[in-house]
């Protein structure tokens, strides 16, 4: 039975171990209000730029353009190289977040293996990058700079030159694992293809406004194209940052519940045992004093 | 009067009415008014003005302009305002 003094020591520290999880839950409360706010901020950009693709690509022009092209698969002669990037955070204790997103992007590596591609990882955050490089995978590159504010520079700069290797037929697709995320409590891992670009399907029906195009559809989609590879890339940052500070929250929270139960038990403990203890004490001089007195 | 947004990656940076807008396109500026044909244009770098000499300004580079229907949207990677 553990003794007065021990269960002491343990309430203490379970105390200070709930005041730490209960800091993390309100830090993670609010830095979740602003990653989601910066995914509501990022939504009228990618919707636009999808409309106006959808308005600008006909399928007769479509072909023409390597980003929105199906290479062939590799053992029909197309581009041996598949690129995943996996978006995982920086920072642990956010309960099943990054084991999650990695089992993703293992399923991911498997499918695409098996359909004969040459699997090559590009690592976004410390948890992913741990893991694969513990099972001895190597990185076709490996970034730990993007932190909690992404910005579509760090897009840009993970997404151009696969772009690039993309047009020029050196990859043949481009998956990325992300967290979706559709609400605080529901943002489970996804796998996002990134390349070749799923011509958006048109969004409003029937006649396409008949535009004064300047320049002409395709120098426009030249543009364009790249732009909506790069959004799709920053808007997986966003959203798994979102992603990640709701599922620390959340675990933040059982932590604290838990540590608030495991209080209440130890306290309750500690009190029977303490009285328990006076008892004793009060019996034992009533006890010799009546055989002082005998 | 035109409905005109700017649009970055990061955030709406301009929604409201104005009575003219002149975009930096790729190739020289072009001025927009109401009742504009429907128009899908490539911008360059410079300055995107709206609403006359008072009305707000901002550096754009890159990115298109959509006119449809008085409705006008700036969509570029790189905007901040400008004076």
């Amino acid at each position: 039975m553990a003794t007065n003094r021990a269960l002491k020591g343990r309430i203490r520290s379970i105390n200070n171990t709930r005041k730490i999880t209960r800091t993390m839950e309100l830090v993670a409360t609010s830095k979740l209000k602003r990653a989601q706010d910066r995914v509501t901020a990022a939504r009228p950009f990618a919707q636009a730029l999808t409309e106006v693709i959808a308005d600008l690509a006909t399928p007769d022009l479509a072909s023409q353009f390597p980003l929105l092209r199906t290479p062939a698969k590799p053992r029909d002669g197309g581009p041996a190289a598949a690129v995943v990037i996996l978006i995982t955070s920086n920072r642990g204790l956010a309960g099943g977040f990054n084991s999650n997103l990695i089992k993703e992007a293992r399923r991911r590596i498997d499918v695409l293996t098996a359909e004969g591609y040459h699997v090559d990882l590009i690592g976004v955050g410390k948890k992913g990058i741990g893991f694969f490089r513990y099972i001895g995978r190597k990185f076709r590159s490996e970034r730990t700079d993007i932190g909690d504010r992404p910005t579509p520079d760090h897009a840009a700069s993970v997404v151009d030159d696969l772009t690039k290797d993309f047009a020029e037929g050196r990859i043949g697709v481009v998956d990325l694992v992300q967290s979706k995320f559709i609400s605080v409590l529901n943002s489970p891992p996804t796998t996002v293809r990134v390349l070749p670009i799923a011509a958006p399907a048109k969004a409003r029906g029937g006649m396409r406004p008949d535009y004064i195009l300047s320049p002409d559809a395709a120098t426009l989609l030249d543009a364009l194209l790249p732009l909506y590879v790069r959004n799709t890339m920053y808007r997986g940052l966003v959203e798994t940052v979102a992603a990640e500070q709701a599922a620390r929250r959340t675990a933040m929270k059982n932590a604290t519940d838990n540590a608030g139960d495991l209080l209440e038990a130890l306290k309750r403990t500690y009190n029977r045992q303490r009285q328990a203890q006076i008892t004793q004490e009060i019996a034992e001089i009533v006890g010799g004093a009546s055989a002082l007195q005998g | 009067m035109l409905k005109v947004s700017v649009i970055s990656p990061e955030a709406v940076l301009f929604q409201g009415e104005t009575e003219s807008v002149i975009a930096p396109a790729y190739d020289g500026e072009i001025g927009i008014l109401t009742g504009h044909a429907p128009l899908m244009a490539l911008l360059g770098d410079g300055e995107l003005r709206l609403g006359g000499g008072s009305g707000r300004r901002f550096n754009v580079s890159g990115g298109f302009m959509q006119v449809l229907n008085n409705d006008v949207r700036i969509v570029t990677e790189k905007a901040t305002a400008a004076g």
